[in-house]
């Protein structure tokens, strides 16, 4: 490495640099609330429980007092003792973590391995300005390793230097420093006002997510809300059978219930959307693009343009209501746990932006792409019928069985669940479609929402072809394109338009011969 | 990589070498026999489980089951069988395909797939042999990319000597070497 270029850098990390450090002190905390939070994951389904059992647990208070301050000294001491057991080591070269009490945990990551630099900040690190440094690399999520805490304008230098020695190592002739020139001029592409994740917390899914995870609670819950109401002195049972009160009355208290809960989940939504992505500010410098949000933990993700494997455009039938697409650039996807979480991932989201800001945003990743403008082609309607037929078998041939032992209900219901499936079979075929250009592959699919993939064609990582004896008697296939971020495929296309999609895809990936990443 | 000697003309998309139509190579008969025996071997014991049951002298079986037990033998019996046939007709089909910048895997009876892996995405590849593969001298080749786990290119049941010689094949590649 030139020494007259990270002079600057090298004073900056000389303490941090060749000898087995500690952490800040400040990481106890986050052991603690990272212990807590663990624990708290593995026994939520207990919460029933302790409600449930809470009238018991009240008459011993002196036993629950102990108890937890019994808890809260094991939560202290475990997080002293793994901040006692955590030790980290930044030689030239490589980043070295020693963690685990019974379990050692040896990470050595040499620095060219390491393919993205993210930063988390919870808000405990604010008054210090530490921050978690997490190291990504492509291979298995084992390997990827966390400085736990590490004062921020360290943790930038180290960053810095760490991009700097991969720039050394894979273009040195070219470009003998670009980074610090660019780091100059990082321009703004996109920010988010509160009102965008307002909208973004109305329109995303976590409404019914939240539903979702409560669903096996709704008997509990309706039961404690009606005891609840009694032992207000409201005779429920009484108030529903009189006939002081006319149908469209009690129709009215019902709607505004409802009306009342959908409106206080929106409002955790709403709440949920603004936290996770607050001041939320999508920069670019030079070929690295720097998402910032969040207004307790602040996350600080980095992608280089060239690490860029698919942009996707989301509408959720809200969205679509809304006129607003949540505009995705995926990256690397190594591992299946991070596909979950989607602002602690690598992947870059920017919540509910226009169609229009959607399109500028991809154009200036990708100029040449046509996501807006490309007319797709749809697949072949066998793939209704197909399903129609699975849903047919499946429903109103159990319906047959179950009648004949007698359950008219139960048949009638499947039956009728086989008719409400055909609307959707028919709209799920109508949102599919496909189209290609000289270097970009389109994908739109969806139900009542509506999804867009564009990806490069030489970035594909393997192709696959698939024919069912069904779909061979009418020349139909369907083709799939593994890319670094995971597979897509078209269903029920024309056999020859399928084989061409897939030489075309290996023609270009083996000629080109361009690196993916 | 250089590009003095790369062109990048047009090409009529009909004179693209074309995946399906390479020439399929079948994988060694032994894995088709081995597998067999494995199948055969796993219902057999499932049966015989069975008939412990029935003949046991230990507990009495609840009526309906006594009754029920020799309809069943037959059935799993004949579903065996028929998945055993199944079976070594799928294992007949699975070919493999080596171009000079590919390989392909093909596979299935009813639903067909050909799986294509460009060598310049390779990231890495394993040879893997499990103690039965090993008494037969088989092997079988895991080829792994960025696409992940779920994505990982295998080809198994090759003789031990060709995995060997495709894994060096892929190994010495001008693609992966290009990739470095």
């Amino acid at each position: 490495m030139n020494n007259k270029q990270t002079s600057s850098i090298d004073t900056a990390t000389e303490e941090y640099r060749d000898k087995w450090l500690k952490l800040s002190p400040v990481a106890i905390i986050y052991f603690a609330i990272q212990f807590i939070k663990n624990t708290a994951s593995n026994f939520v389904y207990l919460i029933p429980a302790f409600v449930i059992g809470y009238q018991k647990l009240a008459d011993n208070i002196v036993s629950i007092i102990v108890g937890v301050a019994g808890v809260l000294a094991f939560i202290a001491i475990s997080a002293l003792v793994k901040f006692y057991f955590y030790q980290y080591r930044i030689t030239g070269q490589r980043a070295q973590i020693h963690s685990g009490v019974f379990q050692k945990k040896h990470i050595d990551l040499p620095f060219e391995r390491i393919q993205n630099i993210r930063f988390e900040q919870p808000i405990y690190y604010r008054l210090t300005d530490h921050v978690c440094m997490l190291l990504d690399t492509a291979g298995s999520s084992k390997a990827e390793a966390k400085i736990i805490a590490l004062p921020k304008p360290v943790a930038e230098a180290l960053k810095q230097e760490i991009l700097l020695f991969k720039d050394h190592k894979t273009n040195t002739e070219d470009h003998p420093d670009p980074e610090q020139k660019q780091e100059e001029r990082e321009t703004v592409l996109n920010t988010r006002s509160v009102r965008d994740l307002v909208i973004h917390g109305l329109a995303s899914n976590r409404i019914w997510i939240v539903l979702g995870a409560l669903a096996p609670f709704f008997n509990s819950i309706s039961e404690q809300v009606i005891e609840g109401i009694e032992s207000f002195g409201v005779d429920l049972e009484a108030l529903m059978s009189s006939t002081q009160y006319a149908m469209w009355q009690y129709i009215l208290v019902i709607a505004s219930a409802t009306f009342i809960i959908v409106a206080f989940l929106a409002l955790i939504s709403v709440i949920g959307s603004v936290i996770t992505f607050y001041d939320f500010r999508l920069t670019r410098s030079g070929d690295r693009y720097i998402r910032r949000n969040g207004l307790f933990t602040r996350h600080e993700v980095a992608m280089r343009l060239r690490r860029l494997q698919m942009i996707v455009y989301q509408q959720n039938w809200l969205d679509r209501l809304l006129q607003r697409v949540n505009l995705k650039f995926e990256q690397l996807n190594s591992s299946v746990e991070r596909h979950n979480a989607s602002t602690a991932s690598g992947k870059i989201m920017v919540p509910s932006v226009t169609l229009s800001e959607a399109g500028e945003l991809a154009g200036n990743a990708w100029p040449e792409h046509q996501m807006g403008s490309i007319k797709f082609h749809p697949i072949s309607k066998r793939l209704m019928v197909r399903n129609a037929l699975v849903s047919f078998w499946l429903l109103v041939g159990s319906a047959l069985v179950i009648s004949y032992f007698g359950h008219y209900q139960l048949s009638a219901a499947l039956v009728a669940l086989f008719l409400a499936s055909l609307p959707l079979i028919s709209l799920r075929w109508k949102r599919w479609g496909y189209a290609s250009d000289d270097q970009f592959i389109y994908i739109r699919k969806g139900l009542i929402g509506v999804n867009y993939r564009c990806f490069p064609i030489h970035k594909v990582q393997q192709t696959s072809f698939y024919q069912s004896w069904f779909m061979r008697r009418f020349k139909l296939c369907s083709v799939g394109f593994v890319l670094a971020c995971g597979g897509q495929s078209v269903p029920f296309i024309k056999e020859t338009t399928g084989d061409a999609l897939i030489d075309e895809t290996l023609h270009q990936v083996e000629s080109l011969k361009k690196s993916w990443m | 990589m250089s590009t003095s000697s790369f062109s990048n003309e047009t090409i009529e998309s009909s004179s693209l070498p074309k995946a399906r139509e390479q020439r399929f190579l079948p994988l060694s008969p032994a894995y088709v026999k081995v597998n067999l025996l494995c199948r055969l071997l796993l219902w057999l014991v499932i049966l015989v489980a069975l008939v412990v049951v029935y003949w046991q002298p230990w507990f009495e079986l609840p009526s309906p089951m006594q009754k029920a037990i020799p309809s069943l033998l037959i059935a799993i019996a004949s579903l065996g069988l028929l998945l055993s046939v199944y079976g070594v007709i799928g294992d007949k089909i699975k070919g493999y395909a080596l171009r000079e910048h590919d390989l392909s895997y093909k596979s299935g009876v009813i639903f067909k797939s050909i799986i294509s892996q460009p060598i310049l995405r390779i990231q890495h590849v394993e040879l893997k042999h499990g103690p039965i593969d090993r008494h037969f001298g088989l092997a079988s080749l895991e080829v792994f990319s960025a696409g992940g786990a779920m994505h990982t290119f295998a080809i198994p049941g090759l003789p031990e000597e060709k995995a060997r010689e495709l894994r060096q094949y892929i190994l010495e590649h001008s693609d992966i070497a290009a990739n470095e």
